[in-house]
């Protein structure tokens, strides 16, 4: 065996702590090292140029770079052995900088803790095993879930780049929180100019396929190769049919809170979506539709003129083959009802800012005029921040668009009514986005009350809500009278992003949000591979960045379908049959669902693309049967035996 | 209507992290991409930050993996030291003319070793702009030491032998020079590619604070910018990592947010995004190496917007670094001491305090010599960045096959860098994988 050895200054990262030139001729002692070299930046072309070299000029079969940790540049050093021409896995990489160099000051006590790393290296890559990377195909085709703008914008991409879509959707309808909103800052574009032609676009076109009133059940695979289950519920009124008269409306008998106005109105159980959500034909809500509740009714089905509905429809489901699948689930508003001091159950005019955007909407349900039980207000006062950077509710977190929302609805209303008497309570004013800055300036230019300062509660006067607020200028408790309040709620992980979680095996951030791979260089990726994040699942954002993110999802889940292959790392678990005594206590710990019992044999197999190599189940085998590849246990206890020997040399 | 197959080449022009993302995106897909930089290395203004926020991260540990990635791909063609002179064509069939400036060293013979900058005359002589000025460098360098690709460079204005035709009894550099590497009869040269998309990843500069002279940059040397202060901060920087400023550690350390941005007299109405957060990891950066000095945060408001950023705020506030809520109206001498003079808008008083150290969170601008883009037919806002026909899909141009990554499309914090970059990378790439040109 030919070991070369090689030890990296990174700057001064390491030799200021380490000295190398001492750990590189340590390196040399080691056995069957020939050669040892240090070097300024391992990791540069010319470092990586040297290695190369090396392998050729030195017939080096082994080669151990103590570096930084291997989750930085493992990868870049295998390839660098694969141009040498020996097998990647003949490497191992010490980790003299986060692990010494890093967390030291000592420069003798760091510079022999550099040696033991290295000596335990050098030992474990005399037993490690020659592997081999193994490429599975891809299929062809994204599955998208979530009908919002994110999901939208990702599944146009990828359709135009020639990729099948499926474009899955929970409600029966496309089109997500935007289809519910106005006129969009900073510009005062309508939502609905940018989102129907978007929507339009991406239900005709020939590579995808909408399916609403879906969710995901199941999945199996992996990247490139995944099976998703979904569930489709029946819509119960044929789309194609429905000519949208609302004859159904009249006699349906229910009556329950619209969602569409997040309770501020009501529906009945067959609902007709207002444009521009997407099919807007009827469907009904089985879960308050009484023919399903109590049984017996039928009125719509014998009122609709066109025979369009049918009560016997039932749920189906469906296996999508897909290669990759981006998450577009987007976000639920936070109920101000967990602040109970804002009294927003108690008094009918405290609203959220969301209602407000139903009420002012010329196609909502008030066409437009601000109207709550037969009055209309003359002083406003809107209040940010709710359920946002607010420790008494758990969020932390900025919702990032209430500022602006705000501003927006503030100036709506001012330009309708030019008397309107309108007071905003804010905490720092985040008009980051691009023309948001100014967008801010032209309202206070409008006559609109900014003030800093938290509102402690909201009490009835006369049966009006008083916002009691400080002015943190004037160091003034204040009493604001007001006709409506409106809550700027903000953003939380919607409902069924736990399920998500486990079906897709994702992380969230303490935000409870999906989380990233890497929050600077990997926003949209995730750590499963093929699974990528769009929009305001990964955390709040608004339109813009929300389009953007898509945008990216889209760019990051077709690099694979391009590529036509994925690479399956080869450190990954293996079963030893002979010993294998098929008790599955392995699959119990595997949270990727890589080991399968196989019921004629009874023994355990490992899908080698699925599994992720954290060893949890060669940990946990009563009989050591089931192994990780170079992370057996011999090459461990060589690495731990040479670190103990060079410690026992150093105290004795 | 031409039946040609739609260009598999794609141009991006600047490799900073947005050109970088960009590239790698399309380079993995399987495109070919012409990555075009002015500057001798890749890596822009990221390469230049110490650490990141709100993670902490050293910026050049993570970034330069993917300047390695770009510099290796067998898919990106890197063109540095070079500029985009014209662009002919429409989606799916550009002709694009680069420019090429010559390096005066042989790429392919440069083995990065640096004996060339070890014997040149002017070594420590020249201001390292990578380094703000604060480092010094010879007329033959490297930016930094992870420089992509790590070749070194002349730099015409200051070598001898090119701007005064002798250098010594014969260049130092070139007799240094064991790969023979060194061609002083360099010329530009200009070449030709054609490509069937366009990514637009220029970047940003730092608003000149000398437009605000009563912050007094360049007449008090204890008055610095951020990116200054990053240079500062790093390990690898010419400090290596100590905050020295005037020739000694300071004590009293003023921060002072929204210089050039939110601002009418520069007419700079826009918010920068990023100075609230860069300034918290500043200050936090600076408390922990120097916990004795007293660090003051002088805001309008805090916008701490980003995952993890209000978290990392309140996190700071906790670290005795104090935030102040008001404008920093003058920065001024009495006798030998700095002071400055603000109005605390809690307190509604204006008060003087002394300082050793005032750091300005200078905004972003758009950059100047953009007329190729601009030729295009590619619009600017008012505030002078590139913008498309809608605010609500920035990665577009309105002109099909141009598409914008990055800070030359508005000021952005480096995950919505990364985002707009795969962002453009990906409507791009619907173009090149169309089986005709439009």
């Amino acid at each position: 065996m030919r070991i070369g050895v090689y030890v990296c200054h990174c700057g001064i990262n390491i030799a200021s702590v380490v000295d190398v030139a001492a750990v590189r001729d340590y390196a040399k002692t080691l056995p069957d090292v020939v050669l040892a070299k240090d070097y300024q930046y391992m990791c540069s072309d010319p470092g990586q140029e040297m290695v190369r070299e090396d392998i050729g000029e030195h017939q080096l079969d082994r080669v151990v770079i103590a570096a930084c940790s291997p989750r930085m540049h493992e990868a870049t050093f295998r390839k660098v052995m694969e141009k040498g021409g020996i097998n990647a896995y003949y490497f191992e990489e010490a980790n003299i900088r986060e692990q010494c160099s890093w967390v030291h000051s000592d420069r003798e006590v760091a510079t022999e803790k550099a040696k033991e790393l290295v000596a335990a290296a050098v030992a474990r890559v005399h037993l490690q095993e020659s592997l081999q990377e193994k490429e599975a195909s891809v299929i062809p085709a994204a599955l998208i879930i979530g009908g919002g703008i994110a999901g939208l914008t990702a599944a146009k991409d990828m359709a135009e780049a020639g990729f099948k879509v499926t474009l899955l959707e929970r409600k029966p309808y496309l089109g997500g929180h935007v289809a519910k909103w106005t006129d969009t800052f900073p510009n005062m574009a309508k939502a609905s100019e940018f989102l129907t032609p978007l929507m339009e676009l991406v239900k005709t076109h020939e590579n995808v396929e909408v399916l609403t009133s879906g969710e995901l059940v199941d999945l199996e695979g992996f990247v490139g190769n995944y099976q998703a289950k979904v569930s489709l519920s029946p819509r119960y009124v044929d789309e194609t049919a429905c000519t949208r008269c609302g004859k159904c409306l009249e006699v349906c008998p229910v009556e329950v809170p619209d969602e569409e106005t997040w309770g501020l109105m009501e529906r009945k159980a067959i609902v007709l979506p207002p444009p521009p959500h997407d099919p807007d034909t009827a469907f009904i809500d089985a879960s308050s539709c009484r023919h399903f509740t109590e049984e017996g009714c039928n009125a719509c089905v014998s009122a609709c003129p066109e025979g369009a509905i049918s009560l016997e429809a039932q749920s189906e489901e469906r296996i999508i083959d897909t290669g990759v699948i981006i998450v577009a689930t987007g976000y639920n508003l936070f109920d101000p009802a967990r602040k109970p001091e804002l009294n927003y159950e108690k008094l009918p005019t405290v609203i959220t800012g969301p209602q407000l955007e139903r009420l002012l909407d010329e196609n909502g349900p008030t066409k437009g005029k601000l109207v709550l039980n037969g009055e209309s207000p003359k002083r406003i006062t809107f209040i940010h921040c709710v359920g946002s950077r607010d420790h008494t509710v758990g969020n932390l977190y900025c919702s990032r668009v209430c500022c602006m929302f705000t501003a927006k609805q503030a100036m709506m209303i001012k330009g309708r009514y030019p008397d309107m008497r309108i007071r905003v309570c804010y905490m720092d004013m985040r008009t980051f986005c691009r023309g948001c800055e100014e967008f801010y300036n032209a309202v206070q230019g409008m006559g609109i009350y900014y003030t800093r300062g938290m509102v402690s509660e909201i009490f009835p006067k006369e049966g009006k809500p008083v916002v009691r607020f400080e002015d943190t200028f004037l160091e003034e408790m204040m009493e604001e009278p007001s006709d409506w309040v409106v809550l700027a709620v903000g953003m939380e992980p919607p409902e069924g992003t736990e399920s998500l979680q486990n079906l897709l095996k994702l992380s969230r951030s303490a935000d409870g949000f999906f989380l990233e791979a890497h929050p600077k260089l990997r926003p949209v990726d995730t750590d499963t591979d093929g699974i990528f994040l769009a929009g305001c699942c990964q955390g709040p954002r608004d339109i813009a960045d929300t389009v953007s993110s898509a945008h990216a999802a889209a760019s990051r889940a077709s690099i694979p379908l391009f590529a036509g292959k994925v690479a399956i790392a080869p450190i990954v678990a293996e079963v030893d049959t002979e010993v294998c005594a098929g008790c599955a206590l392995c699959e119990q710990v595997c949270v990727y669902g890589a080991l399968k019992l196989d019921e004629m044999s009874k023994k355990m197999t490992v899908n080698e693309a699925v599994c992720k190599g954290c060893g949890a189940c060669s940990a946990t085998c009563p009989s050591s049967a089931i192994k990780l590849r170079n992370f057996k246990n011999h090459q461990l206890l060589a690495q731990i035996d040479a670190l103990c020997v060079k410690s026992a040399e150093i105290s004795g | 209507m031409r039946l040609e197959p739609a260009m598999k080449d794609v141009l991006v022009i600047g490799a900073g992290i947005a050109g970088i993302q960009a590239s790698l995106d399309m380079a993995d897909a399987g495109f070919t991409v012409h990555l075009v930089e002015k500057e001798p290395t890749i890596g822009g203004h990221m390469a230049q930050t110490d650490k990141v926020f709100p993670t902490l991260d050293c910026s050049s540990c993570i970034l330069t993996p993917k300047m390695v990635s770009v510099g290796q791909h067998p898919n990106i063609r890197l063109y540095t030291l070079s500029e985009v002179t014209k662009i002919d064509g429409r989606a799916g069939d550009f002709t694009v003319e680069i420019l090429r400036h010559p390096r005066y060293v042989d790429e392919s013979a440069c083995t990065g070793c640096g004996a060339c900058a070890e014997a040149c005359v002017m070594k420590g002589r020249i201001k390292n702009a990578f380094d703000m000025g604060i480092g010094k460098r010879g007329a033959i360098y490297i930016a930094f030491p992870q420089a992509v690709p790590l070749k070194y460079a002349i730099d015409p204005e200051t070598c001898l032998t090119l701007s005064r035709g002798k250098c010594k009894k014969g260049p130092p550099c070139k007799l240094a020079c064991d790969a023979d590497a060194i061609n002083f009869e360099d010329t530009e040269k200009t070449l030709t590619v054609h490509v069937g998309a366009i990514v637009v990843a220029t970047g940003y500069d730092p608003f000149d604070p000398r437009l605000k002279p009563e912050y007094g940059y360049g007449k008090y040397p204890e008055v610095l910018t951020a990116l200054e202060v990053e240079r500062l901060c790093s390990a690898s920087g010419p400090t290596l990592g100590e905050i020295v400023v005037n020739g000694k550690k300071p004590s009293k350390v003023f921060f002072i947010h929204c210089v050039g941005s939110r601002d009418h007299t520069v007419d700079n109405l826009y918010c920068s995004r990023v100075c609230c957060m860069f300034t918290a990891k500043q200050a936090h950066l600076v408390k922990d190496k120097v916990p004795e000095a007293k660090v003051t945060v002088t805001y309008i408001d805090i916008r701490a917007f980003g995952k993890g950023y209000e978290e990392f705020y309140e996190r700071v506030q906790s670290e005795g670094i104090i935030y102040r809520r008001g404008v920093i109206s003058e920065v001024f001498k009495k006798g030998d001491k700095l002071y400055v003079r603000g109005e605390d808008t809690f307190l509604g008083e204006t008060y003087e305090e002394e300082a050793d150290m005032v750091v300005l969170a200078a905004g972003l601008v758009q950059r100047k010599g953009l007329e190729v883009i601009e030729a295009l037919g590619v619009q600017k806002g008012d505030d002078r960045f590139f913008c498309g026909p809608s605010p609500l899909d920035p990665v577009e141009t309105g002109i099909e096959g141009v598409y914008l990554a990055g800070c030359c499309a508005g000021p952005k914090d480096i995950p919505d860098t990364v985002v707009q970059a795969s962002g453009a990378a990906s409507r791009a790439m619907t173009i090149l994988s169309r089986e005709e040109a439009a």
